[in-house]
């Protein structure tokens, strides 16, 4: 049985997620013993002109090149996987959508933003289907290889739908908020093993809202720690104002 | 109290006392994190012990069942090999309040039960329990004279009570006894000490008042009125599901379990990780229906499984008031509030219905 063919893609991003599967150290060698690497343009220059049993897709959907080209993603790709924040949320990319398109163009490109016509940012399940989902900015890279040994399985991965101070307390950590800070853990899907507060930095909210996220608690809580409303909601924008797009 | 049965050290020997213990074997004890934080850590000497510490950020309990916990390994080759698989070894728990040594007597109750939870049973016969007693409250969040549990009874093997300069030590098992010997380091107690551990829990009895405004025995009755109550809707506003107060209490169990295989994908284990009611897909079955989707009916379902149905199933109450769920909720959600506030409402009901 020939190994299954594997390719990554970029969209609008910062390659960090890729970066991650790069640096992954050893148990690289042991994925490349199970899949073959058709086209990861971070890594080699080789292209494919072939289909894909799996495709890692990176980045944001932000203009009409970009839908064209993973809609032709997507009829390569057996398995589409959305990769990191802002393939899975949209995220930071999401940002630009608090804003008058034409406003953001002006600003990037000057009078000639015309040439450039953008469109609302979107996170990849937005325009395609997708199969599976890595979130995190960036991702974490004990639940890529969780997610690929899914794949390479048949079996579906369940992003967790619970917070991530599930394993914050597991991990044993002081919270930040008996620090003193504020922390994004209470409301940001887990699966990254509570990373950032074991390393002593807060919860960012990276990995996105949980599925039923009591936003309006958290604001209660954030006045009995007196800390401003408007913080909560400026921290919440910067990882998930796509998730409007997922109403309809 | 028999006095054959207890020993004294002086305060000046606890550290001698804790470096030899650590010869002996692993040893976990209270250690300072910071911000008003302990944990039960594994100690390399005797300094980094806090004698005096208000309830770790977990419980004990994580020695007992780990927080993650491999169940069975197996291999997939021409044919399927399965080997279950116990994780154990040799532990000194040094410092365990009585809040907690009740906490494991709980689960002790519960996974002793059938079917019978193997890996817990061997993994306890493993664990010798050194109690620490409390002799004033640890903080405002306390509830354990409520429950009974601001004193020794049973569920250790040894038991330190600090006295004015020395710790008297009830030994309350062979492992205990074991430890007496081997460390060489304690005094036989006198009548006099005796006498003073007696007036240390008579004015611990003064200290010590129930936390909330019924008794005990009244608890079955109470839930049986309170399954509507309006506490329940505005724990629903207020909670966030974040599953702290759950996986900080000594008496919650539940877990899911999990597979994992190598990238070779024919070796592999089962593990178990602690899983909590408060988490949205605990009660979440095939087909997406979840049986407890509103926050409200999540909390109501905590409550009851400390101060209800375990009652009827075990004739015991499954909270030990150690606090750590009043502690941990940044919503502040209390549990002496909400049992207040059971009792008031359920107090006006009856006195409707007397009018
Ligand atoms: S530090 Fe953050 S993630 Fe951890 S328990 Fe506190 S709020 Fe939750
Ligand atoms: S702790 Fe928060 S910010 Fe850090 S990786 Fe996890 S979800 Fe992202
Ligand atoms: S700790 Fe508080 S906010 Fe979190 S689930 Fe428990 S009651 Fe709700
Ligand atoms: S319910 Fe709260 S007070 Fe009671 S044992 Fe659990 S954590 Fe401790
Ligand atoms: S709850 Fe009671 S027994 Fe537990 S630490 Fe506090 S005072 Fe001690």
């Amino acid at each position: 049985m020939s190994k299954p063919k594997v390719a990554f893609f970029d969209f609008a991003c910062c390659e960090g997620c890729q970066l991650q599967v790069a640096n992954i150290g050893e148990p690289l060698l042991d994925v490349l013993d199970i899949v073959q690497i058709v086209e990861f343009r971070e890594v080699m220059s080789e292209k494919w002109n072939g289909d894909f049993d799996v495709a890692f897709v990176e980045g944001s959907i932000t203009d009409e090149h970009a839908v064209e080209r993973i809609k032709k993603i997507r009829e390569r790709s057996k398995i589409l996987v959305a990769l990191g924040s802002c393939a899975t949320i949209g995220g930071v990319n999401g940002m630009k959508n608090s804003f008058d398109l034409e406003e953001v163009g002006k600003y990037v490109y000057g009078e000639s933003y015309k040439f450039f016509p953008t469109l609302h940012t979107k996170a990849v399940h937005q325009v395609v289907p997708v199969d599976y989902f890595i979130n995190g900015c960036p991702i974490y890279q004990p639940e890529f290889l969780t997610v690929l040994k899914c794949i390479l399985q048949g079996i579906p991965y369940y992003v967790p739908e619970y917070p991530v101070c599930v394993e914050c307390k597991l991990n044993e950590n002081v919270c930040m908020y008996d620090r003193g800070v504020t922390c994004m853990g209470p409301v940001t899907k887990a699966g990254c093993n509570s990373w950032c507060i074991n390393n002593g930095n807060i919860c960012y909210g990276c990995r996105g809202l949980t599925i039923n996220p009591n936003t309006e608690g958290l604001k209660e809580v954030l006045k009995n720690y007196k800390i401003p409303e408007d913080f909560l909601i400026k921290k919440i924008e910067m990882y998930n104002k796509c998730k409007e797009f997922d109403k309809s | 109290m028999k006095t054959e049965h207890y020993r004294i050290l002086e305060k000046s020997k606890i550290t001698d006392f804790l470096d030899k213990l650590n010869t002996i074997s692993k040893v976990a004890a209270p250690v300072y994190k910071g911000f008003n934080n302990y944990a039960f850590q594994t100690i390399k000497s005797a300094e980094e012990v806090s004698l005096k510490y208000i309830p770790t950020v977990i419980p004990p309990k994580k020695y007992f069942l780990p927080t993650n916990e491999s169940l069975l390994e197996f291999s997939l080759g021409n044919e399927l090999k399965v080997e279950p698989t116990v994780e154990y070894e040799n532990l000194i728990l040094f410092g365990v309040h009585t809040c907690d040594i009740a906490g494991i007597r709980c689960l002790n109750m519960v996974l002793s039960d059938k079917p019978k939870d193997t890996a817990y049973l061997i993994r306890k016969k493993h664990i010798t329990i050194i109690g620490l007693e409390c002799n004033d409250y640890c903080d405002e969040f306390a509830s354990c004279a409520f429950v009974g549990a601001h004193l020794p009874t049973t569920g250790y093997d040894l038991m330190f009570t600090e006295l004015e300069d020395y710790f008297i030590v009830h030994i309350h098992s062979s492992k205990g006894s074991d430890i007496i010997e081997k460390t060489g380091l304690f005094k036989p107690a006198q009548t006099i000490s005796m006498e003073e551990l007696k007036a240390l829990r008579e004015k611990k009895s003064a200290i010590f008042n129930n936390e909330i405004p019924t008794e005990r025995r009244y608890l079955p009755d109470l839930f049986d009125r309170s399954f509507n109550a309006s506490i329940w809707k505005e724990l629903e506003q207020k909670c966030l599901s974040c599953g702290n107060c759950t996986a900080v209490c000594p008496t919650c169990y539940c877990f899911d379990i999990k597979e994992n295989v190598d990238l070779s994908l024919k070796v592999g284990e089962r593990y178990r990780v602690w899983f909590s009611c408060q988490l949205d897909p605990f009660a979440k079955v095939a087909g997406g229906i979840d049986f407890r989707r509103e926050r409200s009916a999540r909390q109501r379902h905590r409550f009851y499984r400390k101060f209800r149905y375990h009652i009827d199933r075990y004739g015991m109450v499954f909270c030990t008031g150690c606090g750590r769920c009043s502690r941990t909720c940044m919503a502040g959600i209390k549990l002496k509030e909400v049992l207040t506030s059971l009792i008031r409402e359920s107090e006006a009901k009856i006195w409707r219905k007397w009018l």
